[in-house]
């Protein structure tokens, strides 16, 4: 009997030895390590250097606001905690300057330019604080867990996703003027994700009577497929929804900065070869003429001149 | 007009009173005013003349009216009084004085330049960990307080005018971080333009893309001799102060161990558009190029990147970029120049989409 009970317990052992011994707890990445300075060094610094006229913020109390969370069930932390701690760090978002996107967090930080050409949301006071971190407690203990953090797929109502939850309301409610949304066209899933931050927790809380209108870019990879473009698929729902809130919106196929930025790194594609590349002077490359031979330098001056004449 | 008529009858009052109390008084030096009255009363037994005192009278009034002293307080008394007085006021004001000036703390030196940045330790210490944990999480087992407080030691306590690179050697001892081979990006009067490109191409290095770098940038710092504070109200101007401050020399310690660091293909973003191109003076020009070691560097590519706005022209040939070519031949290494290196070029057209030279083929 005994060796029987034994047995059929052994693979349950099996599974809590290997559970607890490799597999870490939730899915998500732990708790960043350090997290109170990296806080505290953000919100010194939004205040101290980048935004000196939005007058002083008490970055102390701001910490101990955010830190309430740290101390609750990682799977009972709803956006609501976060409150006291939007009130003291929200401020106002220069109008015409609100960038909202999906799936393409690096490029939008890339042509934001730290807050000169756009306010997104991780370079609001709030969203900086918490851009590419990560927070939870354990889930059986007070500490801090550094292994894993849930996501959404372990539980909903997890500290991170509450936390951009209640960041994406305040900063939807605080835009005004022309609002940009920058969506991923080579995204296989689609552009606009039916239910995402964007859609739930973004055009709810837009303001009507301070928002003009809404223009759309939808930007495609270079060199890959574009799986959608404006007027089609999830992007032709997200225009219908304005639509239908009544709000003016226009929609452009890869807006061109932010085309030129994607060409950077992709600069001898064919895709992003530039007109007036003859108007560069490279002092390496040979002039055209001495290559091809005499018989192309006509059109060549020709096509010059024009360029020139531009 | 109340207020003076209020005041004007107080003075009358105080006479008034003054009056009374002079006569009270008299009244009293008349019936007795101790010492003068029995000296004279007792001289005048003493010269034998007890029953008639003819200056008796005349000697009473003439003391009570003429030489009365005031408020019946003899003429040493007064001037000790006086002195006291005196004393009084001086101790009055010298002492809350005195506390205020010890109260405060010991004033720092007045500089030309800007004071230590607000928050100077926590954004230093922030940036540190954000940088180790997230943005090249490969150097998390970085010990970022110890970088602090080698930082802070460097120039607290210290004479801000009187920095050496002996002064940041703990720090540079702390901080090893080795930029991969042809990767590295210096840069000279083109710090938006170098670090836009840099923040694309990920795997390039400028200055500002190391630990030291980017926990330093855009941030002012200086103390004094006299406290173990930081200098929050003014920090020593490079120019109109002394080169030799706490900042300069930190730029110059880690730009010189930047250079010395960097192997194979080094590239440089200069500016095409203003007339020293390549400057002698500018940290590139001083620290950078004098210390690119030979035997590791064989190349540095140059890309001069003019104003989208302006016409087109060859800076590569101009004679400050040409100075850079001959110093380069000296130290062995090749020199390689492009004016408008595209993908530089690209980011500039981020700014200016319409421009001609930024359409597209169609």
């Amino acid at each position: 009997m005994a060796a029987l009970g034994l047995a059929s317990s052994l693979p349950l052992l099996l599974l809590l030895v290997i559970a607890g011994a490799g597999g870490a707890r939730w899915r998500g990445e732990g708790t960043t390590r350090h997290l109170q300075s990296i806080i505290l060094g953000r919100c010194a610094e939004h205040v101290a250097l980048l935004n000196p006229e939005q007058g002083e913020k008490n970055c102390t109390a701001i910490w101990e606001a955010f830190k309430v969370v740290l101390d609750k069930d990682p799977c009972s932390v709803f956006p609501s905690d976060y409150d006291l701690f939007i009130s003291l760090s929200r401020h106002s978002i220069p109008t015409d300057k609100s960038l909202f996107w999906e799936n393409n967090h690096l490029l939008v930080t890339s042509y934001a330019e730290n807050a000169r050409r756009f306010v997104p949301l991780c370079s609001v006071l709030y969203g900086r604080m918490g851009d590419f971190l990560s927070w939870c407690r354990q889930e059986n203990a007070s500490e801090l867990d550094y292994q894993s953090c849930p996501t959404s797929e372990d539980c909903e109502n997890n500290p991170v996703d509450s936390f951009w939850k209640r960041a994406s309301m305040q900063y939807s409610r605080d835009s005004s003027g022309v609002i940009y949304v920058m969506l991923n066209g080579s995204e296989p899933t689609g552009a606009y994700p039916v239910k995402g931050f964007f859609a739930d927790f973004e055009i709810p809380y837009f303001q009507k009577d301070k928002i003009t209108r809404i223009e759309i870019w939808v930007m495609h990879e270079i060199g890959r497929p574009k799986v959608e473009s404006c007027g089609e698929g999830s992007v032709k729902i997200l225009e219908e929804r304005l639509k239908q809130m009544g709000f003016q919106y226009s929609c452009i196929n890869d807006h061109l900065p932010v085309k030129l930025l994607k060409c950077v790194d992709h600069s001898t594609h064919p895709d992003c070869a530039l007109k007036s590349a003859a108007a560069s002077i490279q002092r390496e490359v040979p002039p055209l003429w001495s290559e091809y031979g005499g018989s192309l330098i006509t059109p060549f001056l020709v096509a010059l001149a024009s360029a020139i004449q531009m | 007009m109340s207020q003076m008529v209020l005041v004007l009858r107080n003075l009358e009052r105080v006479r008034a009173s003054q009056s009374r109390h002079l006569q009270r008084k008299r009244k009293v030096a008349v019936a007795a005013s101790p010492w003068k009255c029995k000296v004279r009363s007792l001289s005048a037994q003493e010269s034998g003349n007890p029953s008639v005192d003819p200056m008796a009278n005349h000697r009473f009034s003439s003391v009570s009216e003429e030489e009365k002293p005031c408020c019946g307080i003899s003429r040493k008394a007064q001037i000790c009084l006086c002195v006291l007085f005196i004393l009084l006021i001086v101790v009055g004001i010298a002492v809350p004085v005195g506390i205020l000036m010890w109260r405060q703390p010991p004033k720092h030196k007045e500089w030309k330049g800007p004071g230590t940045t607000a928050h100077f330790y926590e954004i230093l210490l922030g940036r540190c960990y954000t940088y180790t944990q997230v943005v090249r999480p490969e150097q998390r087992h970085t010990d970022c307080q110890k970088i602090g407080k080698a930082f802070t030691s460097a120039f607290l306590s210290k004479d801000p005018c009187g920095s050496t690179e002996q002064d940041y050697r703990p720090l540079m001892e702390l901080t090893t971080q080795i930029v991969p081979c042809d990767k590295t990006v210096f840069w000279s009067k083109s710090s938006e333009l170098a670090h836009d490109y840099t923040r694309v191409q990920r795997d390039m290095y400028t200055l500002e893309d190391t630990l030291l770098g980017y926990m330093a940038d855009g941030l002012k710092w200086c103390g004094d001799t006299s406290s173990s504070e930081m200098n929050y109200q003014s920090c020593p101007h490079w120019r109109e102060d002394c080169s030799n401050n706490s900042v300069s020399v930190f730029w110059n310690t880690v730009s010189k161990r930047f250079a010395e660091d960097a192997c194979g293909v080094v590239h440089v973003v200069l500016n095409g558009s203003i007339s020293n191109t390549f400057d002698e003076k500018s940290t590139f020009g001083r620290v950078e190029v004098f210390n690119l070691h030979p035997e590791k560097v064989h190349t540095l590519k140059a890309w001069v990147m003019h104003n989208i706005e302006s016409v087109p022209s060859d800076s590569c040939s101009s004679s400050s970029v040409n100075n850079l070519k001959q110093i380069l031949k000296t130290r062995n290494i090749i020199f390689i120049c492009q004016n408008n290196y595209r993908p530089v070029r690209l980011l500039q057209c981020v700014k200016n989409p319409e421009h001609s030279s930024c359409k597209y083929n169609l």
